[in-house]
């Protein structure tokens, strides 16, 4: 019902079959609705044999620990099997000796428990309230068990007496550890955040050989060609600097991170420097392509035919996107353009009206051409 | 102006400041040079200039580079004009909002630059188009957000969002002018009033900003 069934028989390699009607055979008899309850509440939803994310990249050392966890499973499925068994046992009139049992079972059933946690340990702070309150079960179950084993019996104010020595032996000896213990957690810290100090360096380390210095090796070789050692340092250091401050959404869901990266590529192509501005962000939602690619075109258009700043201004909305491309070339009248250059016209401005948005290009002789497109990026008209 | 405008050139690297040195020396008067934090700040107290180029990211003082240099003046003092590498606004709105009028990348020409100084000096704002893109952002221009009475500080005006734009576009003070049919004198007056506001604003983006950046 709540995968319990299926969860065991991964566990124990069993079909899933089998293990229900061992559930609903044992369910009869009844424990087996305790048992199934149990297991319901104490097992992981999660498939145990998957390793946490956060985890993956260190895998193999810590994956040995991870595989303790199906183990104890099995044993307490066993113990608490042998327990449905008992009880069968007693219905049927054998005599079983409880008093040693229950104590025994209790233990047994806490010690289980208090190490199926174990494996949280490992996984730093991703101990939850469910994750505390098994362990807190788990030693009340320990502590009632060797009560009761000790007491054996004898009434209820000798098992309240055996409680508190034991309680009274247990403060004793964690007040003795308490100092040897603090010092182990600290030790173990530090040790942690030194090695987290050193994966970060190793990290960077990394990257700055992959990129900084494949580049300055690459700018060595081609120093006689000014253009490309030019374009290699401009690149490199577009990307740095993305490294550095790292505030960049991916491209796939970000309109701003596309149009950058459409900038780079512009920038790339042509050995050009455009400057980029970017205001506000929207996910690239239906009519955007059409910007994107209708922005690839204006900038390759004013690197070409303008003149040096161009810059790329988007203003992106809630609901819609402005994007300006503007360069300081000699300018150009429009209406002189032949109508069959299809540069401006077709791949600029159509591409946009065509998505209805609105497009126009405003130039002069002498002051330069600014590309204007605007755009609803929430509207599907035109696709 | 007859007389030269006495500038103080702080930033780490040393080719850099000779570079720059060499381009502005025929136009403005070069009168000292400082590579950190407590350097800068003897330097400028010492000579007194009136505009300091100053660079966002400086060794020494308690880190806080460029801003603490110019908080260390708290608005007296010479004008600073911050100057970067990164065109990432966010380094830039600290200066910013330590007291610097203004802020260009160094990619800027020198003539530009000169320009540049001599409109701090003037007692005006530089906004570089990154800067405009990134004021439009955080007070809420992009969504359509526009001052009304009781937080003046906290938006623009529809007319300065105008400004603001035209700048994020690529526009010089001139061209703005030209498009909004309106003189430089009032594109600077609207400048110069987005410059306050970001200084002053408490702006819920800003203040988060900021607290990210242990400014506060």
């Amino acid at each position: 019902m709540a995968g319990v069934a299926a969860g065991l028989a991964e566990h124990l390699g069993v079909g899933t079959t089998v293990t229900r009607w061992a559930f609903v055979i044992s369910g009869l008899l009844g424990p087996g609705l305790v048992l199934y309850v149990w297991l319901w509440l104490t097992v992981p939803s999660a498939d145990p044999a998957a390793p946490p994310p956060a985890l993956a990249r260190l895998a193999p050392v810590l994956r040995d620990k991870e595989r303790r966890s199906p183990l104890l499973l099995a044993a307490a499925g066993v113990v608490l099997l042998a327990l449905a068994g008992l009880v069968g046992a007693t219905a049927a009139g054998a005599n079983v000796p409880w008093q040693w049992l229950v104590p025994v079972l209790a233990l047994l059933g806490g010690l289980i428990l208090a190490w199926s946690q174990l494996e949280y340990v490992d996984a730093e702070s991703r101990r939850g309230p469910v994750s505390w309150m098994r362990l807190i079960g788990a030693l009340a179950l320990v502590v009632l068990g060797s009560a009761l084993l000790i007491s054996q019996g004898r009434g209820p104010s000798s098992l309240f007496m055996a409680l508190v020595a034991g309680l009274a032996v247990l403060a004793g000896v964690a007040l003795v550890l308490a100092p040897w213990w603090l010092r182990l957690i600290n030790a173990l810290g530090d040790e942690r955040a030194a090695t987290a100090r050193e994966a970060e360096r190793a990290d960077i380390a990394a990257h700055l050989h992959d990129s900084v210095l494949q580049t300055l090796a690459l700018i060595r070789n081609q120093a006689s060609d000014e253009a490309s050692v030019r374009r290699l340092a401009r690149a490199q250091e577009r990307e740095l600097r993305e490294w550095l401050y790292q505030d960049r959404a991916p491209s796939g869901l970000s309109l701003a991170t596309a149009l950058k990266d459409i900038a780079a590529e512009v920038e790339d192509l042509t050995d050009a420097e455009i400057g980029v501005v970017v205001a506000g962000d929207h996910p690239p939602t239906g009519p955007a392509a059409a910007l994107i690619g209708a922005t690839r075109e204006g900038l390759l258009n004013a690197v070409r035919h303008g003149a040096p700043p161009v810059s790329l201004y988007a203003e992106i909305g809630a609901d819609r996107a402005e994007v300006f491309i503007k360069d300081r070339g000699p300018g150009f009248d429009l209406n002189q353009v032949p109508a069959d250059r299809l540069g401006v016209r077709e791949s600029i401005l159509g591409r946009v009206r065509r998505q209805g948005g609105s497009a126009e290009v405003v130039s002069a002789p002498g002051q330069g051409t600014e590309i204007r497109l605007k755009l609803t990026l929430t509207g599907k008209e035109g696709l | 102006m007859n007389a030269k405008l006495r500038v103080v050139l702080v930033d780490d690297h040393a080719l850099f400041r000779s570079g720059t040195k060499a381009e502005l020396g025929a136009s403005l008067d070069i009168v000292g040079e400082a590579g950190g934090v407590e350097e800068a700040v003897e330097v400028i107290r010492r000579v007194q200039p009136d505009v300091v180029l100053l660079d966002v990211h400086l060794p020494g003082g308690h880190g806080g580079g460029g801003a603490e240099v110019a908080a260390a003046f708290g608005g007296s003092g010479p004008k600073f004009l911050a100057l970067s590498v990164s065109d990432a606004a966010g380094d830039v709105v600290a200066v910013i909002r330590a007291g610097a009028r203004g802020y260009v990348t160094k990619t800027i020409t020198a003539s530009e630059l000169t320009e540049a100084i001599g409109r701090v000096a003037g007692g005006d704002a530089v906004f570089s188009p990154g800067l405009a893109g990134f004021v439009l952002d955080a007070f809420g221009a992009v969504s359509g957000d526009v001052a009304v009475a009781d937080d003046e500080l906290d938006s623009l005006t529809a007319r300065e969002q105008e400004v603001m734009r035209l700048i994020a576009r690529g526009y010089t003070y001139r061209e703005v002018a030209g498009e909004l049919f309106i003189s430089i004198k009032t594109v600077e007056t609207h400048v110069s009033a987005v410059l306050r506001k970001l200084q002053l604003s408490n702006r819920s983006e800003l203040t988060r900003w900021a607290a990210r950046r242990n400014l506060l």
